[in-house]
């Protein structure tokens, strides 16, 4: 907004250069000749200053805070990029980190999958059934990540849920969904419930917005419904699709609060078991606001690098196809 | 004199530009107004009748309490307000493992500089030595956690095994409730820092050392000494033969296992009376409490879980009052005692309050008629001398994760504990400390 007035001023150029010196005058000419952007400037005042309090403050706060280096001892001092250095080789971040990747490349075309064939299925189908379906999917993402962590954390218990013993009834051993090597996979089954509704919804309005002539000459062609969508729907929607695949890999990459829930009651997430989760351990449980900022910066880095990677990829993959 | 709403509008100035350098003034005007106001912050059970009692027997001072999370959830609050400057309440009520962290915050105000020091015959020994840093006096303290085994008696006495009086013992009666329940377990691995440390603290593990008044910058760090080794390796034995389970403490699972004659026994605190008799229904009155198991027969070695305590902080507007408050919410006051003992089952660090035959004297339904208390009272009074590090979140996180990896398999019992302080003192050098064992 600041560049604004400067932009759409260009009737100050447009006079002839005052031979005066540059005091009073400009000054009034400007205010006569800015008026229309003052009005506008106003409209946006309020986002604007919505956004400098919130996100940019705050962003620079703490970014100044990850300059600094408190140590318990020793108080804090500048250090310069020395947090940054410490992220890079931290052990415990670099850990987190593997594993949220690691996380994503499994969970999110597993979600994704699903919600494009649910959001498919729906298009395909029109009966009442589809309308109650198309809710029923949806429902989870109305429920608060929180409960729905604790209340997984519930249906995966020995005692409470209606899973573990399951193998039972055939003779195995119960299941410890709360087990390090099984950990990732239920944590993964709590994202997918919460978000495979939602991003079906994405991807079904999309769908919506396909003229349906396509689909028609699709048919006069000789393709089945199976073709159909794979072949001419699909392609469609590819830009909702990976719209929704970069909103899920930002999400993936910020993994916080189901493992921060579900360390409750499973004793295997430790304390960097995700990047966030380690920022958030290093402010509220070791007091150091400086390294949890850096490590902040250091995610929200890695986050713009991967989802760019991304947006790159596809772009190319794009423009080949 | 001036309006109400003057001074109203004089304070809310006063915060806005932060001078709060002049905050005598606000207490002068706190004082000609009416009482003067102290906030809290606690997470006790039933506060608020103990908030009652003291604002009833107190003209010149009232409490505003306010329950703003357990635990950890508290102290994020805390130490979020300590940065920030502002937004810390007067008193908090913080566990006695927390109180050097927040010493080296310099978050906590030292009441000794108002009398607090007169109190100390009041307490227990061991408590009053971890809550004051030689004359400085950081925190009052309120209820601790003398640990005893409580166990399944019935089981115990249906099938012969004998109550374990020593560690030993204790592994071999693991084995034998395996033999007569195979879904049976002597106990659970709780992945609980507080309960790993009081087993440690038993043992004569000695694993920390810290006083910001001797020297600010050194810590003795030494968890790998026998006495702490020898705990792990018991407790990782009994885990890693199937014959101790693996829930972490109060969670559903865990409490449905207790509830449930899946686990036989707990090494439990001088609070859990409380805590059990509130959670477990169908095996009321089964229960029994006998003295800690020990590492050498006939020795009398004991530990403390949790227990905590009132501490003032630095932001507090009046620390005079904010500390009478720390001292006198429970204190010698009997009407809290009375809430705390019977209401919220508090374990008291008053001696006097401890040693009253009403408290002593006290039979249990739930442990069928024990008087527990017999068994607790004196534990706290064996407590010897047991200090923390100013960074105690980190190595019960630390030590929780590594036992965690051993747990899942991916680490041997054996190295948790040098695991745990190759870290921690990484950690201490990092944070500019001088470490020593």
């Amino acid at each position: 907004m600041t560049r604004s007035i400067p932009i759409t001023a260009p009737a100050v150029d447009d006079l002839p250069p005052s031979p005066r010196p540059v005091e009073s005058k400009p000054r009034r000419r400007r205010r006569r000749v800015t008026a229309h952007p003052v009005a506008g400037a106003l409209f946006v005042l309020p986002f604007f200053l919505v956004v400098v309090a919130f996100l940019i403050v705050p962003l620079g706060y703490a970014f100044w805070l990850s300059l600094s280096s408190k140590s318990l001892a020793l108080g804090t001092r500048f250090t310069g990029i020395d947090n940054y250095v410490r992220a890079f080789t931290d052990p415990v971040l670099l850990d987190g980190l593997w594993r949220v990747v690691l996380f994503g490349l499994v969970q999110i075309p597993v979600m994704l999958g699903i919600a494009l064939a649910g959001a498919l299925t729906l298009d395909a189908v029109t009966t009442k059934f589809a309308v109650a379906f198309r809710l029923i999917a949806f429902m989870p993402y109305a429920v608060p990540a929180v409960v729905g962590a604790l209340m997984w954390g519930f249906l995966y218990s020995r005692t409470f849920g209606p899973f573990a013993d399951l193998p039972t009834l055939l003779g195995g051993d119960p299941i410890d969904f709360f087990s390090a090597s099984l950990l990732l996979v239920s944590l993964g089954n709590i994202v997918t419930w919460a978000w495979t509704g939602y991003n079906m919804i994405i991807l079904y309005s999309a769908l919506q917005g396909v003229p349906r002539e396509m689909y028609e000459s699709a048919v006069i062609d000789g393709a089945t419904p199976v073709q159909i969508a794979l072949r001419v729907k699909v392609p469609a929607i590819k830009q909702a699709i990976s719209l929704a695949a970069i909103f899920t890999v930002i999400g993936t990459m910020q993994f916080f609060t189901e493992p921060q829930i579900m360390a409750r009651f499973a004793p295997q997430i430790s304390a960097g078991y995700t990047p966030n989760l380690y920022a958030y351990n290093q402010a509220f449980a070791y007091s150091d606001f400086n390294y949890s900022a850096a490590l902040s910066f250091t995610l929200g880095f890695v986050v713009f690098v991967v989802a760019y990677a991304f947006v790159f990829v596809n772009r190319r993959r794009g423009a080949r196809s | 004199m001036l309006s109400t709403r003057w001074i109203a509008k004089l304070r809310a100035g006063l915060v806005v530009t932060g001078l709060l350098a002049v905050a005598a003034c606000g207490g002068a005007a706190d004082n000609a107004d009416g009482p003067v106001r102290v906030s809290v912050w606690a997470w006790y059970p039933e506060f608020k009748g103990v908030v009652d009692a003291f604002n009833a027997s107190h003209e010149d001072i009232q409490v505003d309490w306010t329950n703003v999370g357990t635990g950890p959830d508290q102290y994020a609050k805390l130490k979020t307000a300590f940065t920030a400057g502002k937004g810390a309440p007067d008193v908090a009520m913080v566990e006695f493992q927390q109180i050097p962290t927040f010493v080296i915050l310099d978050a906590l105000v030292d009441m000794g500089q108002y009398g607090a020091n007169d109190d100390k015959s009041l307490y227990a020994e061991w408590a009053w030595s971890q809550a004051t840093d030689g004359d400085k006096v950081y925190a009052i303290p309120v209820d601790g956690g003398p640990m005893a085994l409580m166990y399944r008696k019935d089981l115990f006495d249906q099938h012969g095994i004998p109550v374990p009086t020593t560690w030993q013992e204790y592994a071999d009666a693991a084995a034998k409730i395996k033999a007569v329940d195979p879904n049976a377990y002597v106990a659970s691995f709780g992945s609980d820092g507080g309960w790993l440390n009081g087993l440690m603290w038993q043992a004569g593990c000695r694993p920390y050392g810290y006083s910001q008044a001797k020297a600010k910058d050194q810590v003795k760090i030494n968890l790998t000494a026998p006495e702490c080794e020898k705990v792990v390796k018991l407790y990782g034995d009994l885990v890693d033969k199937g014959l101790m389970a693996k829930d972490k403490f109060f969670t559903a699972d865990a409490t449905a296992a207790l509830d449930s004659g899946k686990y036989w026994t707990w090494a439990a605190a001088g609070w859990t009376p409380g805590y059990v008799a509130g959670s477990l229904k169908n095996t009321a009155g089964k229960w029994a409490v006998a003295p800690m198991p020990q590492w050498t027969a006939g020795a009398d070695e004991q530990g403390d879980w949790g227990g905590s305590t009132f501490t003032v902080t630095k932001q507090a507007k009046n620390p005079q009052a904010a500390a009478t408050v720390a001292r006198e919410l429970f204190g010698r006051s009997k009407t809290a005692w009375d809430i705390g003992l019977n209401k919220a089952f508090l374990y008291p660090l008053v001696k006097e309050v401890a040693a009253d035959p009403a408290f002593t004297g006290k039979a249990y339904d739930f442990f069928n008629g024990q008087k527990v208390n017999e068994i607790f009272v004196p534990v706290s009074g064996k407590l010897g001398e047991f200090q923390y590090t100013p960074f105690q979140d980190f190595v019960f996180q630390d030590l929780n994760d590594r036992a965690a990896e051993a747990m899942s398999g991916s680490r041997q019992w054996s190295t948790v504990l040098g695991e745990t302080q190759k870290n921690v003192v990484a950690y201490a050098e990092k944070q500019g400390f001088k470490v020593s064992r």
